[in-house]
């Protein structure tokens, strides 16, 4: 017979083989053959080809193709029940592995999950717009400014429009509004945005009242929140009616630390309001209780009452500008567009040489980078950043437990590895055995994690930055889908080494008992452990640091009093009626006002000159009264206090620093000096000088910088009153009854300047809480880990133990035998990680102002704590298995 | 409702099987339809009715020998069992009993009426 020389198309025939039922396939194949053969020496082989892939196509039909699924799986499908069955035994016979791994991963994993739902929530965010993948905000960015601004020039919205066809609709939201509205008897709040119609074609905010495309057309016409117009109206409908709105200067995000200054009153007029919008709604990063319309700033900016900058390129801070691209048009484009316009609009300002304008998408701003002035709170993407590789951290050391033990116990499982692959189990089927273990392990590490989470969530809520990031942490679909994405990846991550490793024993080995664990293996498990020690110590000493340095700023010698001190926050009334009137109150036995609050983190800088051809000094600048410098109990070192009545202003005290720094190193010579102070209209004499105290926040200077306080009421915007009976509560129902008869507009508020100076640091404590928590998780998974490697080594050596014991070995010497290995695993740790945290903590530390004294100290003390809880995790497996009765272990064998 | 449900395809692979005796295989069946009834089978319409016929228990099947030609790979032999042949059987009554049933001229008149169709479409 001659021999076939040409073979079948091989792309068809290995489609045919394929797809053909396996029932099948020999028998047609070998009919396909037979075929092609026959007809490759009749009609050649191009023929023959031809034929036999239209033979190949026509036979792919339903009769002749596979079934989709179940044929071969059914096999498989009772083989991982068996795996699942298996993986549930070995994790019931090996209780303490078990609940070492499913806790160390749970807690993990609980870290992981909080993580992924900020990141759902932040990303939950301004996905109602209709044209959100379509918009853009535009930064602007200074050349040498490390971060861009959120903020934009005025003039840029309408002339981006008009010169660039690629935008489809463009608006900006001028900030400024911030005042009080009153309607008839009520009043409220108003924070909020000067906006026009273009507001609505950019945004897909609606309104629940009023025609969304008149409602910022006129002048004086305003759009209120849902929450604000039922404050102002009741039940009533809004639309049409008119309110009178007086500006405060309050700025569009309160940080409620009371540190808020108010500008003076200012009435606007009255504004019809023309729609309702439910703001609780519409998930946005811009938040507002009102808009008013744009055309209302003409008469503001002809009253001077706003600063005009509706041709000014210059004032990048004025507003947000937000553009919509039209359809299948790049990033690139609009960038390429905004560097034009910069060419056209900044080639004349020599400041501002480099100055850049940034398209950023709107849906990357939640969670998006840091910039400056931005119109809402974030956390910004650096800081997930920062979560994440915490998180990471973490899992992985759960991870590396899970996969510490899995190696550890290899030789009581090896066994079952050599019958099982003696059996015909190929090492892709062990492998995937290992993998179904880990699985199963993880999904209940999920299940803990879950509930650890519901305990966690309430707590996090409950954090002092939660208030101003206002985090729900609600789950959706999307986010129980990436807990289980989580779930597996995990399971593949902590499952994948042990798998390998323990699928690649050799079954002649392990049945002969030949096989050994090799050196370089324990090397491994050494090193992961100890590096889990060494992560968890400098979580440990970072922890405390950071704890010591809050208790510091808590604690801390501001240099004033600020013990039985009532802030209150003026409102915008007038200072002398209310100080007399709360004077007269019998509790109180002193009243002060000034502008800014000593040590709140809000302060204003100006500048000061000896003459107008000197050299100007910068000042941290306040206003504030006769009283203020007793009510503190700030000390006058040279001079005169601040004199009360019409002329006051004429006055100033300035500190120490200050004094040093005009060239006045004697406090007496500063004394009768006059002074140039911005805006160096009038002169300014020096009446007194006062010594040094932290008028700022201690995170925010190291040092005290040049201080001048002068007497001027119109600037006031907090009253201080020191009360001196105990009865607190007395004394400020009383305050609040005169708060009311002189202002039954406002409502009353209070801070007692204690609890606001605590207030101002806890950011720091919450720091300490986020990584002591941390902390925490990381030595309780790395002390599971050493007691899972303790239980294993003392249970391995039963039979050794015990006839050390029989042959005389004493209790503790043999429970120190058992704990030298991990001793000294402990030891390296601490050997490494000491140093390691007191380098790399000293780094942020340096930096820091006012910081506490880092020493040994507190490496010390975080290295014992560490000691502590390692040791007592080994002594407490080496003490039971060493006095346990010999006689016992050995009847056990 | 039928009895035998057998195909006009079906019908003429049997017979073929049967005409092969203890000769049929793909490939045999397949020549032997080409050659006999001048027509294309493909590979796939008869593996798809053989399939279909032993499925209904009017074929079984065995396994051959595998030859050079066939790159070694076996033959699948078919043969009619009893029950298919009282499909076959069935099926062949019908018609005949269906045949006898027209009456001589309806054949007649349709002879003619085809012709007359044939010649208009020629013109």
């Amino acid at each position: 017979m001659k021999k076939i020389d040409t073979t079948p198309p091989r792309l068809f025939l290995r489609f045919f083989r394929w797809f053909c039922h396996p029932d099948l396939k020999k028998y047609i194949e070998g009919d396909l053959i037979e075929l092609y053969d026959e007809r490759v020496k009749i009609a050649g082989k191009k023929i023959a080809d031809i034929k036999f892939i239209m033979d190949v196509l026509l036979l792919f039909r339903p009769a002749i193709v596979r079934p989709a699924k179940g044929y071969l799986h059914v096999n498989n499908a009772s083989m991982f029940k068996s795996y699942f069955k298996i993986g549930f035994r070995n994790l019931l016979k090996y209780k303490m592995f078990s609940f070492i791994n499913i806790w160390g991963l749970g807690m993990a994993m609980c870290v992981c999950m909080l993580l992924i739902l900020m990141l759902a929530e932040e990303i939950s965010y301004d996905q109602f717009h209709e044209n959100k993948n379509r918009t853009y905000r535009i930064l602007s960015k200074r050349l040498n400014s490390a971060t861009a601004n959120a903020s934009s020039p005025f003039p840029l919205a309408a002339s981006i429009k008009e010169d660039y066809p690629i935008i489809e609709a463009s608006t900006h939201l001028v900030p400024g509004v911030g005042g009080d509205a009153t309607c008839k008897e009520k009043n409220t709040e108003l924070r909020g945005y000067f906006a026009d119609s273009s507001f609505f074609n950019v945004f897909g905010f609606d309104l629940v009242m009023g025609n969304k495309f008149k409602a910022l057309v006129s002048p004086n016409s305003i759009v209120l929140s849902m929450e604000k117009a039922s404050l102002l109206f009741d039940d009533e409908n809004p639309v049409g009616k008119t309110i009178e709105f007086t500006d405060r200067g309050l700025r569009i995000i309160s940080m409620g630390l009371g540190n808020e200054t108010d500008s003076k009153p200012v009435s606007w007029g009255s504004y019809t309001v023309t729609g309702v919008i439910d703001t609780k709604k519409f998930k946005s990063h811009l938040k507002f209780d009102a808009l008013v319309s744009t055309a209302s700033l003409e008469n503001l900016y002809h009253q001077e009452k706003i600063a005009n900058a509706t041709n000014d390129w210059r004032w990048y801070s004025y507003c947000y500008t937000y553009v919509v691209l039209t359809p299948e048009k790049t990033d690139r484009e609009l960038e390429a567009s905004l560097n034009d316009l910069i060419k056209n609009h900044y080639g004349g300002f020599e400041d501002l040489k480099g100055f850049k304008l940034i398209p950023q998408k709107l849906l990357d701003i939640t969670p998006g980078k840091f910039v400056g002035n931005p119109p809402s709170l974030h956390l910004p993407v650096e800081a997930y950043y920062v979560l994440g590789l915490l998180a990471m951290v973490i899992m992985i050391s759960a991870c590396m437990n899970y996969t510490n033990l899995s190696i550890a116990r290899a030789l009581t499982r090896a066994r079952e590895i050599g019958v099982r692959k003696v059996n015909g189990a190929k090492r892709k089927n062990l492998v995937v055995q290992f993998l179904c273990e880990s699985v199963i392990h993880v999904f209940l590490a999920l299940l803990i994690a879950g509930l650890l989470l519901i305990v966690i969530i309430p707590s996090f809520r409950g954090l002092w930055v939660n208030q101003h990031l206002s985090f729900d942490l609600r789950a959706n679909v999307y986010v129980y889908l990436a807990f289980l994405a989580l779930a597996f990846v995990i399971a593949l991550v902590a499952g994948i080494f042990p798998a390998f490793h323990l699928s690649g024993y050799s079954p002649v080995k392990i049945l002969k008992k030949i096989h050994h664990e090799k050196q370089g293996k324990v090397g491994l498990r050494n090193v992961l452990s100890s590096s889990q020690f060494v992560i968890s110590l400098f979580f440990i000493i970072t922890t405390i640091l950071l704890g010591r340095q809050f208790k510091h700023y808590l604690q801390f010698e501001y240099g004033f009093n600020s013990e039985n001190i009532i802030n209150i926050p003026l409102q915008g009334n007038d200072y002398e009626l209310i100080s007399a009137e709360f004077g007269k109150i019998a509790g109180v036995s002193k009243v002060s006002a000034c502008e800014f609050l000593p040590a709140t983190a809000m302060t204003s800088g100006i500048g000061v000159r000896k003459a107008a051809n000197e050299d100007v000094i910068s000042f941290e600048q306040s206003r504030v009264d006769a009283n203020f410098i007793e009510n503190l109990g700030l000390r006058i070192v040279a001079g005169k206090n601040l004199p009360e009545g019409i002329n006051a202003d004429r006055f100033a005290l300035v500190n120490e620093t200050g004094a040093r720094q005009l060239g006045y190193a004697i406090p007496s010579d500063m004394v009768g000096r006059i002074l140039d102070v911005y805006p160096y209209d009038k002169p300014v004499e020096v009446i007194g000088v006062m010594a040094d105290f932290q008028f700022q926040t201690p995170v925010m200077a190291d040092k005290i910088t040049p201080l001048i306080y002068r007497n001027q009421p119109e600037h006031f915007s907090y009253l201080n009153v020191k009360v001196a009976s105990s009865d607190y509560r007395e004394t400020l129902t009383r305050l609040k009854q005169k708060w009311g008869a002189v202002d039954p507009v406002h409502p009353f508020r209070y801070q007692f300047f204690d609890d606001q100076l605590v207030r101002v640091n806890q950011w720091l404590g919450d720091l300490v809480s986020i990584i002591g928590f941390i902390a925490v998780l990381a030595i309780f998974i790395a002390c599971l880990g050493l007691l899972g490697m303790a239980v294993y080594t003392t249970e391995r050596r039963t039979r050794e133990i015990a006839i050390r014991k029989v042959l005389g070995a004493a209790n503790f010497g043999l429970a120190l035998m058992l704990s030298r290995h991990f001793v000294k695993l402990l030891m390296i740790s601490v050997l490494i990680s000491a140093p390691l945290s007191y380098f790399l903590n000293n780094l942020w530390l340096q930096n820091f102002p006012n910081r506490v004294e880092f020493g040994l100290g507190t490496v010390g003390v975080g290295t014992g704590l560490l000691l502590v809880l390692g040791l007592f995790t080994i002594g407490s497996q080496t003490m039971k298995a060493s006095s346990r009765s010999p006689v016992e272990s050995l009847k056990m064998e | 409702m039928k009895k035998y449900p057998l195909g006009e395809f079906e019908e003429i692979v049997m017979l073929t099987v049967g005409i092969l005796y203890k000769d049929a295989y793909g490939v045999s069946i397949k020549k032997e339809i080409e050659t006999r009834l001048s027509r294309k089978v493909s590979v796939g319409a008869l593996q798809t009715a053989l399939r279909r016929l032993e499925q209904k228990g009017y074929l079984k099947s065995f396994e051959g020998e595998g030859t050079q030609e066939r790159a070694g790979r076996p033959k699948r032999y078919f043969t009619i069992t009893a029950y298919g042949k009282k499909a076959m059987e069935y099926t062949k009554n019908t018609r005949e009993a269906l045949w006898r049933a027209i009456p001589k001229v309806a054949l007649d008149l349709k002879m003619i009426a085809t012709f007359g169709t044939k010649h208009e479409t020629r013109e």
